[in-house]
């Protein structure tokens, strides 16, 4: 029984912020909301880890980020697919200077997609989920 | 007009008004008048405490305090300056309690104590930062 494959069907998403700006989360309304909805796809956000398949992670790390973004990923049931959003996810942004900077969200755990943008358009969301799809489908995601 | 009663009610007190444009007034006082400008603006004319903010000069610090008149759609910011080698100012959390927070927030950041501050502690740096190091100064170099 491939679990990967039986979850790409309605993917439900844990969203993670730490000292995020916020347009990226913005954004990520944006895209589940009617206008481009991808909520008929059966991707809705949770108010929980434990119920989740993917961890979204936006915003920079600083120390108090990293040690509960550690955590949230130890005691999330696999399999999960973590996705970072934005080019704070990717590398830092423009803040990789900045006095709290702990470290891009690939130092801390394993990582299966990016979104890049700055904050990413929807059509960019929508293509990082194609990507989500793909790998859990075919490769498989952190088990 | 609200800015010719506030003008008048503080009176002496004003070393320097600055009018930017139709919505925005700044208000240079000393800080020794401090508390009874804001007990003026906030509890005679009834204005809506905005937001505290800090900004470090290399010559000097400077706290401005930002106070809306919502019905009229006009901003009164109250500027005080603080002199680098002793940054003190009493706290105005006797009067404005939402203002404890955002005083916490400038004495870890910049490092100007707040006489009369009830618990100045920490609010967003780790527990494991040391302490006297404020990172918004000019001052700070993160590789040392």
């Amino acid at each position: 029984m491939d679990k990967g494959k039986i979850l790409s069907r309605s993917i439900w998403v844990f969203h993670f912020a730490s000292a995020a700006c916020n347009n990226c989360d913005i954004e990520i309304i944006d895209a589940l909301t009617p206008r481009f909805d991808l909520e008929r796809f059966g991707i809705k956000l949770v108010g929980s880890i434990r119920h989740a398949d993917c961890l979204l992670v936006s915003g920079i790390m600083n120390e108090k980020g990293a040690t509960r973004l550690k955590f949230l990923y130890d005691i999330a049931p696999k399999p999960l697919a973590v996705v970072t959003f934005g080019s704070c996810g990717a590398s830092g942004g423009l803040f990789t200077n900045s006095y709290n900077f702990y470290g891009p969200p690939d130092k801390i755990i394993p990582v299966d997609a990016y979104i890049p943008g700055c904050p990413p358009r929807p059509e960019a969301i929508i293509d990082g989920i194609v990507k989500v799809v793909k790998k859990l489908r075919t490769v498989r995601c952190v088990m | 007009m609200i800015e010719d009663i506030v003008k008048e009610k503080l009176g002496k007190r004003v070393l320097n008004w600055v009018k930017r444009n139709e919505r925005r007034y700044y208000i240079e006082i000393r800080k020794e008048d401090l508390e009874e400008s804001v007990k003026i603006l906030f509890k005679d004319l009834e204005l809506r405490f905005s937001i505290a903010s800090g900004v470090d000069t290399i010559d000097n610090f400077e706290i401005l305090y930002h106070f809306s008149a919502d019905r009229e759609d006009k901003f009164f910011s109250l500027r005080v300056k603080i002199s680098k080698e002793n940054p003190e100012v009493p706290s105005i959390s006797g009067i404005i309690t939402a203002a404890k927070w955002i005083e916490r927030e400038i004495w870890e950041l910049l490092g100007i104590n707040f006489t009369g501050h009830p618990e100045l502690k920490k609010l967003l740096l780790p527990e494991s930062w040391p302490e006297g190091v404020c990172p918004l100064r000019k001052d700070y170099n993160k590789n040392v």
